[in-house]
């Protein structure tokens, strides 16, 4: 994992109370690399759906992926039922879910598209559009608007100079605002893809930004390098 | 333990191995005593189960507060169609923030609840419907699942016992409506999460049809402990009608915000100031909502004899939620805190119902006009008499819970609104 060096390091753990190092905290120690086919068949819908790296033109479902749909569809009494993680799993490969990705898994589902696109849109998590590489959703909710959540959105879209739920021009940055993200004891709450950053304050906005930069080495660097705050 | 603070006052029977990462893993959650409580479960009947649950006088976590043992005894007693336990893990109240540190932390202490529960109720399927927000807490969960299978604790022969129990990782796709019993059951068979008309009730209609029961991860979560122990053990926390322990999850202007494991019945005034820390830079505590943004604000005062058990935060004008305590101190501009509020159900209704729906949407017009300034003192009427309407009138309660910020704000923090409407003068905010 990367080192993030500031306070904080998108986890709560390091109040001096506890000795734990971020992955203890994050359970990525204990979670390890997950096949992508799945193991056992009723974890099979716990896999992350918000990842960097997106196919949109990905076929549905094929090598992996299809066995862990089947793996998906196996532990419902109907096919109906395997919707939401068949959407999950869709977004997972392909990062967002157009009409073309409603249809197709309508298909896989023996559902028609029009009842799966009331289904879809009914989902705020379901991007409808597609977003960048990182999708940054911060919680407003009252806990986090408390302790000064909506400077830490401003910030966000300063330094990724966007409006709320635009993509920054080099298609790494889609910020928008979340309701609560059950971190209320860590405001403010941040989630970017599948990770939580808790106790964010907008001045560590920028080197959040730098970290996941880094992460993301085939992303294109841009001249917005949102300074070192 | 609370995490990520914890306190000498505290009670630690779920949050026993909160910051304990060994805790997730099989061996380090049986070296801990885990799945003896199952083991034991296995060997009684499934009425003796419920018994001890009923004795315990456990009561659901999830809000409503709705006796767990009873809950359990109105599934259908005969096993001519499949049965199916649900357990709500779609955590989403804003304030609320337990059941992450739980699947997180303890994910084997749920999977064994909930398997306890599965045996009793004669269910064949468990279902651990998980927010689609917590990718990280649902890997643990996930993982932990699998563990639990390949141990065979799950599967066909759960323990040797002979009895089968399945239980699958579901997970959803953000909605806040989906942590209604009926919009859950709605969102697992794959449609839109809106809520159902009861009755008919979950225990006799429910998921795919099926006799369901609904349960919250901290309520099931509860149960191995209770079993283990028996039902009067529970009992030595707590008060006659809250009995045993309670996570409290308190965030907002505190020093020491998180999780904290309380006996039910803990004053407020010292879980303010002395558990969590008080309140930073010495400043005034101007309110409280201590049950998650669905419930009537406390002002200071009455937070000073206020105690946090079900039947104790209704004498001081509230309720008690999932225990979700929000603390706001006197820098807090209390009209654009409900403002915000409002703002949350108004994305939040599902649209089936016109008063939620509209409604929703209105009150949340109205308070940002105040907001800007341009509101009139008729407002204050027009926003209670639009709640009352929203109250009752609709499929579930999300209408309902608009009105307790709305209604107890205008009665206790009225010379906010007035001095925005009179004067344009935000109160508050430093």
């Amino acid at each position: 994992m990367t080192d993030i060096p500031f306070k904080n390091p998108g986890w709560a753990g390091n109040t001096g109370e506890y000795d734990l190092t971020e992955e203890q905290v994050r359970g990525l120690d204990f979670v390890g690399v997950r096949p992508l086919e799945g193991a056992h068949a009723a974890g099979s819908a716990s896999y992350p759906f918000m990842l960097a790296e997106k196919a949109p033109e990905a076929p549905l479902f094929e090598g992996g992926y299809q066995e862990r749909f089947e793996k998906i569809l196996s532990r419902y009494p109907n096919s109906r039922a395997a919707l939401l993680p068949a959407l999950n799993l869709a977004q997972e490969i392909r990062g967002h879910i157009s009409p073309e990705t409603m249809d197709r898994v309508a298909e896989l589902l023996d559902l028609s598209g029009a009842y799966v696109r009331g289904v879809a849109t009914f989902y705020t998590m379901y991007n409808k559009r597609p977003v960048g590489r990182y999708l940054i959703q911060v919680c407003t909710n009252i806990s986090c608007n408390l302790c000064g959540a909506e400077d830490v959105l401003e910030a966000f879209l300063k330094y990724t100079d966007t409006e709320v739920g635009e993509t920054s021009s080099d298609g790494s940055f889609t910020t928008i605002e979340a309701e609560c993200l059950a971190g209320c004891g860590y405001p403010t709450c941040v989630q970017i893809n599948s990770r939580y950053f808790e106790n964010v304050t907008p001045q560590e906005v920028p080197k959040i930004l730098k970290v996941l930069k880094n992460e993301g080495a085939a992303a294109p660097s841009s001249a917005d390098e949102g300074g070192d705050g | 333990m609370g995490y990520p603070y914890s306190h000498e006052k505290e009670v630690p029977i779920l949050s026993k191995y909160f910051g304990d990462p060994e805790a997730r893993t099989l061996d380090g959650w049986k070296a801990r005593g885990g799945y003896q409580a199952l083991k034991k479960a296995l060997e009684m009947t499934p009425e003796q189960v419920i018994d001890t649950v009923k004795d315990s006088g456990l009561r659901g976590r999830g809000g409503a507060g709705f006796p767990t043992g009873l809950k359990w005894s109105f599934m259908p007693k005969d096993k001519t169609k499949a049965h199916y336990l649900l357990c709500n893990a779609d955590e989403s109240e804003p304030g609320t923030f337990k059941d992450r540190e739980l699947l997180r932390w303890v994910p084997h202490l749920l999977i064994e609840g909930c398997a306890i529960a599965a045996y009793a109720m004669g269910a064949e399927h468990i279902y651990i419907y998980c927010r689609g927000e917590f990718f990280e807490a649902t890997q643990v969960l996930g993982r932990a699942v699998e563990d639990a299978y390949e141990d065979g604790i799950l599967g066909e022969d759960a323990m040797g016992s002979g009895q089968k129990i399945d239980l699958t990782v579901h997970v959803g796709a953000g909605a806040y409506i989906c942590g209604e019993e009926t919009g859950l059951m709605s969102s697992l068979e794959g449609r839109r999460g809106e809520p159902r008309v009861k009755p008919p009730f979950p225990a006799a209609v429910g998921a795919f049809g099926m006799p369901t029961t609904i349960n919250n991860v901290e309520t099931l979560c509860a149960v191995p402990p209770i079993i283990e122990n028996g039902g009067e053990w529970y009992r030595q926390w707590g008060t006659e009608k809250s009995p045993g322990t309670k996570l409290f999850c308190v965030s907002g202007h505190v020093n020491r915000p998180g999780n904290y494991e309380l006996p039910l019945g803990f004053p407020l005034k010292d879980l303010i100031h002395d558990v969590c820390g008080g309140i930073p830079e010495g400043r005034a505590l101007k309110a409280v909502i201590p049950g998650g943004s669905s419930v009537p604000l406390l002002s200071a005062e009455e937070c000073e004899t206020c105690a946090l058990s079900y039947e104790g935060v209704v004498e001081a004008g509230s309720m008690l939620g999932c225990a979700s305590v929000i603390v706001m101190d006197e820098s807090t501009d209390i009209v654009h805190q409900v403002m915000r509020m409002a703002s949350f159900y108004a994305h939040e209704s599902c649209g089936q119902c016109t008063p939620c729906r509209e409604g929703t949407a209105w009150v949340t017009k109205i308070l940002r006009r105040i907001e800007d300034g341009r509101g009139t003192e008729e407002d204050l009427d027009t926003l209670i008499e639009l709640t009352d309407q929203m109250t009752g009138t609709t499929i579930c309660v999300l209408s309902d819970s608009v009105s307790p910020p709305v209604q107890s704000s205008i009665a206790k923090f009225k010379d906010e609104y007035l001095a925005l409407i009179r004067r344009g003068e935000r109160m508050g905010v430093t």
